[in-house]
């Protein structure tokens, strides 16, 4: 919402800079997105270079038909000539007038003195646009009639001004308001908050005002009243310019007076033609079903049973608090006017702007809630405007309602929230607070709530809030006292860093892919009901497919090395409402089966386990090259899912993590020498050499540390179908330095055992 | 041969010798098991001769040492000089591993609350309405509630929409006090853009204790911006309103670009929004069982890839998610 500071003054007496009032504002009201300067440059003496002028002579310019030339007193004692091109105006007329040297907010010089087609021109009669007022340029401002040539312009209209453009939270509709905005204001920098109190116009030759509400619930309150003879033409400059720099379009006299009540008071109001409305009724109720009605912006709008509908009891006249009906628009022609001043409730406004996808400057503050007594105070602006702008009597007037709503009265201990805020606040400055945000304080701190924020303030807590906003910026920084902590992670968290570091020390990158995928093989995979796209629709319980997608960017983007990871959870289907959320760390490497198993065995060692696999198959594995272990799958990447050849791996962490040892036990592998031999043996190709290492291990014993294999070979002596396995064999005891002997016997033993289980020939 | 001429030709090999390699083979020539001294010293008979033949072994073999040293001393000194590597040249190129951006912005947040003795909780991402709403006091018809805004798997199941969920689940499992943060994913049906992609990660905090205060909240907060973004920063605190929280309040630091002044980091204000935070709102307490006249808390949720646009300049949020190896390795 945009606030013209000179408008905000006209509401609150403060001293204090615009500065420091946007400084407070947003520390303790409303955000301000911005102090937007507008109007004419506020150089040296320049505002004081645009005065009131009155028109004394209109002559034709001589050279030019389009022209004229005015003698204009600006006060000096003796006329000054102006040559103007614009002719919305006659001899007597106030005008207002730039002097030479002037800076005027469309032009980068200053004006000056000169000719205009042989004619002396000492000045320039103003538009609304060249003073940064409006956007028309049709003709220039012609200003009522009352001040003295000479009066600076500034008094009477914004022509150098400040704007704050303010986003309330959705809590405080009352700041979508010049009148809660000045409330603050006054509260917070210790001004004299004075709202606008016009007097109420008198009925005349007094008429019933036929409104019915049927539904209370949607529409609390309907304040309706009838002008006749009003005459429709533009609002004055004064009015249009607030509007303008309100951001706001003037359209009319009776549309502009509802708009500008509205920014006044925050309530919207709306102006219907009287004569389009049968009988000149109002009927307020739900639309039917299939029911529509084309709004003021000429959509077709096709209705729902849940919309409030503002009807004359025949006919849809108004989406009721979004947008008017185009049929019962006030118009040229418009003589009679019913001015609508009413209350909705937010609930059923948002959903139906949202159903509609219309928001309007009304539904915009209806959504979240408007005070149903400001509907009186809007009416009583607008109608009092109205009368004096548009020459109209104000002959009928009613009120329905179904009661207004009680003010809450909170008990509230000044002690409990200066111990909540964390800050010594005394009482006298806590009841001075709540009094100038318009809270009533009884003497022995019963609040009651005033009914602009009813809504929002119910309970203690709440009002300890509006005791804290003007001393945010005020509080000590403390910390608290954590008697009891206990800032460790926990051994899941632990073990996923040493995951995630290991991998990163093994050279792999890290990858962040989507939850939400477009497909998943888990023909169980949840879908979601309302995704935003088909590519996310359902929760993934797999990670691969989107880190081997990622690796492919990696390759588009001419990686020549490509190495990822991911840790991230899956979900599984569990029969319950929620599914099971399991952690899951997923690898991809360029290069075959031996780089990926490099991996894996480097990710189990940091973790204190070793890698146990069997031959599996895997729907984007290789099936020659898969392989299963506890924790998941491992193995080549299927070839057409990524071009080249590449290892891929996919892992449970809680599996994963339950095998991990509590601590790891010093074992003494230094003091007596391991005795080391090798052995190679021949077997049939499809031996696994995994199982000749078990083999070896059950043969041999505690004496043997350690056996690995490192070496294949085929061909040669070896024969067909078969195979030559060298193995690293250890033999160590941590009591004593084995003999020769010993570890020969035991040897001997795995020879024996793998010549029997494999029919193994001992080749070396 | 006789012993002087030999004596003489051994000293002469020797002193000819210019390398190592050289001397060798004058120590095998002289020296060697085939040698022509070491054939006279087996069939030496008397005393005397032994001993004067020892004596000449000796006397050869500190002469051939001494020109080995010498050589190879030489040689050291020739290779020093010789051997130079361009040092400009680039080193062997090992695979190096990047943690992701987010994660090592995760990281530093969980050390810095760990550090102050906070516990980390992981939380759940699919959640029920009635803990990702219903219970941290949403009203009926907050827009959050939406469809249009979150996902939703069914009447009653959603994504999480923000990381407090877990707040709840863990003040039902446990008395006070609560030191706790969570971080991780959430949800949102925001279209993407440059600044918003609909998962994106948060950092939620949750301090409830007898005698935590808004000062307290401020006091935290002010240590968490300086440690992620600098001594030198200033936080700010400006009134809010959020669901959860009551009193609301909206975290800013000094703009760490320009610190003050205005520039298009901070839209010209010399501040940046951080995120939300507040007092915990009663009701919070109420659907899980504590004495809201006995304990108070502050909590906050901050985005984690906000901390990124900000300290790392990151100027499309997408791009964290396409996971481009030469973004990746940048940090």
């Amino acid at each position: 919402m945009r606030a013209p500071l000179s408008w905000l003054r006209e509401y609150v007496t403060v001293d204090a800079t615009v500065a420091e009032i946007a400084d407070r504002l947003f520390t303790s009201s409303v955000q301000v997105d911005a102090v937007i300067d507008v109007g004419v440059p506020d150089v040296d003496g320049n505002v004081g270079r645009f005065l009131v002028g009155r028109v004394l002579e209109i002559e034709a310019h001589p050279n030019a038909d389009r022209l004229r030339v005015c003698q204009v007193d600006v006060g000096e004692g003796h006329a000054r000539q102006i040559v103007c091109g614009a002719w919305n105006f006659e001899e007597g007329a106030t005008v207002a007038v730039a002097l030479p040297g002037a800076f005027l907010p469309i032009f980068d010089q200053p004006l000056d003195e000169r000719e205009l087609r042989g004619q002396a021109s000492r000045g320039m009669i103003l538009a609304e646009d060249e003073v940064g007022l409006g956007e028309d340029h049709a003709g220039i401002m012609v200003l009522p009639e009352g001040p003295e040539p000479g009066t600076p312009l500034v008094d009477l209209l914004p022509i150098r001004d400040q704007v704050l453009d303010v986003t309330p939270t959705v809590n405080r509709v009352d700041l979508l308001s010049m009148v809660g905005l000045a409330r603050d204001v006054a509260a917070l920098l210790g001004g004299d908050f004075h709202p606008p109190d016009p007097a109420d116009p008198e009925v005349v030759d007094g008429e019933a005002v036929d409104i019915t509400v049927e539904n209370f619930e949607g529409c609390p309150r309907y304040i309706g009243r009838v002008f006749r003879d009003v005459s429709i033409g533009p609002s004055p400059q004064w009015l249009r310019s607030r509007l303008f720099l309100a951001e706001m379009r003037a359209i009319s006299n009776v549309v502009d007076v509802t708009n500008y009540a509205m920014h006044v008071w925050g309530s919207p109001l709306h102006a219907f033609d009287r004569a389009k409305l049968a009988g000149g009724r109002i009927v307020v109720r739900r639309a039917r079903s299939g029911e529509e009605l084309r709004t003021l912006d000429g959509t077709l709008r096709r209705l729902d049973p849940d919309d409030l509908l503002i009807t004359d009891g025949e006919k849809a006249v108004a989406l009721a608090a979004i947008m008017g009906g185009e049929d019962s628009e006030v118009t040229e022609e418009t003589t009679d006017v019913l001015l609508e001043a009413a209350n909705f409730e937010p609930l059923g406004i948002l959903r139906t702007s949202e159903r509609l996808a219309l928001r309007t400057a009304g539904s915009n503050r209806w959504e979240k809630g408007v005070d149903p007594c400001v509907a009186e105070n809007a009416a009583v602006l607008a109608s009092r405007v109205l009368v004096d702008l548009a020459g109209a009597r104000m002959t009928g007037h009613v009120d329905v309602n179904d009661g207004l709503p009680e003010r809450p009265v909170v008990p509230f201990r000044p002690e409990r929230a200066a111990k909540v805020i964390g800050v010594d606040i005394s009482p006298d400055e806590q009841r001075t607070t709540l009094s100038g945000f318009g809270f009533d304080v009884s003497d022995d701190w019963h609040v009651t709530v005033p009914t602009w924020r009813a809504r929002d303030v119910t309970r203690e807590v709440d009002l300890i809030e509006e005791v804290a906003r003007p001393v945010l910026d005020r509080l000590p920084y403390t910390m608290p006292l954590r008697r009891h902590v206990q800032g460790r992670l926990d051994k899941e968290q632990r073990l996923r860093r040493v995951v995630e570091d290991t991998l990163v020390g093994a050279g792999l990158s890290e990858a962040y892919t989507w939850s939400l995928v477009a497909d998943d093989p888990d023909p169980r995979a949840i879908r979601l009901r309302n995704p935003m796209s088909s590519e996310q629709a359902i929760l993934r319980t797999t990670i691969l497919p989107g880190l081997i997608e990622a690796a492919r960017i990696g390759v588009d983007a001419g990686a020549e090395q490509v190495a990822l990871f991911e840790i991230a959870r899956v979900y599984l289907p569990s029969g319950d409402r929620l599914p099971d959320e399991h952690w899951r760390v997923a690898a991809i490497v360029m290069g075959g089966y031996g780089e990926i198993k490099g991996v894996a065995e480097t990710l189990y060692s940091a973790l204190g386990l070793e890698l146990r696999v069997e031959r599996g198959s895997h729907r984007v594995l290789h099936p020659g090259k898969a392989a299963t272990a506890e924790a998941g799958c491992l193995g080549e990447l299927y070839p057409s899912l990524l071009e080249g050849v590449w290892g891929v791996f996919e892992l449970d962490l809680e599996t994963l993590f339950a095998g991990v040892p509590e601590r790891i036990v010093y074992e003494d592998v230094i003091t007596y020498p391991a005795v080391l031999q090798d052995i190679a043996v021949a077997v049939d190709e499809d031996v696994e050499v995994g199982a000749l290492v078990d083999a070896a291990q059950e043969a041999a014993g505690t004496l043997l540390r350690e056996a690995r294999v490192f070496d294949v070979y085929r061909g040669g002596q070896v024969g067909a179908g078969r195979k030559s396995v060298a193995i690293h064999l250890a033999f160590q005891s941590p009591e004593r330095t084995l003999t020769e002997e010993e570890a020969t016997t035991a040897r001997e033993r795995i020879v024996a055992a793998l010549a029997e289980r494999f029919s193994a020939e001992l080749r070396a | 041969m006789e012993p002087q001429a030999l004596e003489n030709a051994a000293l002469a090999a020797a002193g000819a010798a210019t390398s190592v390699e050289e001397i060798e083979n004058v120590r095998v020539e002289f020296l060697g098991r085939k040698s022509e001294l070491k054939l006279a010293l087996r069939e030496v008979r008397d005393r005397e001769t032994g001993m004067a033949l020892n004596a000449l072994r000796e006397r050869l073999e500190d002469a051939i040492d001494a020109r080995e040293a010498e050589l190879e001393r030489a040689e050291l000194d020739r290779r020093l000089t010789d051997e130079r590597v361009d040092v400009t040249m680039p080193g062997t190129p090992i695979r190096r591993g990047h943690l992701h951006l987010i994660t090592q912005i995760r990281r530093e947040v969980e050390d810095i609350f760990l550090g102050l003795g906070y516990t980390v909780i992981d939380g759940r991402e699919v959640e029920t309405t009635r803990y990702n709403f219903d219970a941290l006091n949403f009203p009926p018809g907050h827009p959050t509630r939406s469809p249009l805004q979150t996902l939703f798997l069914d009447d009653e199941t959603v994504l999480r929409t923000e990381t407090s969920p877990s707040q709840i689940r863990t003040m039902e499992s446990q008395e006070p006090p609560v030191y706790i943060v969570t971080l991780g994913r959430v949800y949102r049906r925001d279209t993407p853009d440059a600044t918003h992609t609909p998962t994106f990660h948060q950092v939620e905090c949750l301090a409830v204790d007898e005698g935590i205060t808004l000062g307290d909240l401020e006091g935290t907060l002010d240590y968490l911006l300086k440690a992620l973004f600098g001594e030198e920063r200033r936080s700010k605190f400006v009134t809010h309103h959020f669901p959860f929280t009551e009193p609301s309040v909206e975290a800013l630091v000094s703009c760490h670009i320009c610190d003050g002044p205005g520039c298009p980091v901070c839209r010209h204000s010399g501040w940046i929004e951080v995120g939300g935070s507040g007092m915990v709102d009663p009701n919070l307490f109420e659907f899980v069982g504590y004495d809201p006249e006995r304990y108070t808390g502050f909590a906050f949720g901050w985005g984690l890839e906000r901390i990124a646009v900000l300290r790392h300049g990151i100027p499309d949020l997408r791009e964290l998610w396409r996971n481009d190896p030469r973004l990746l390795g940048q940090f």
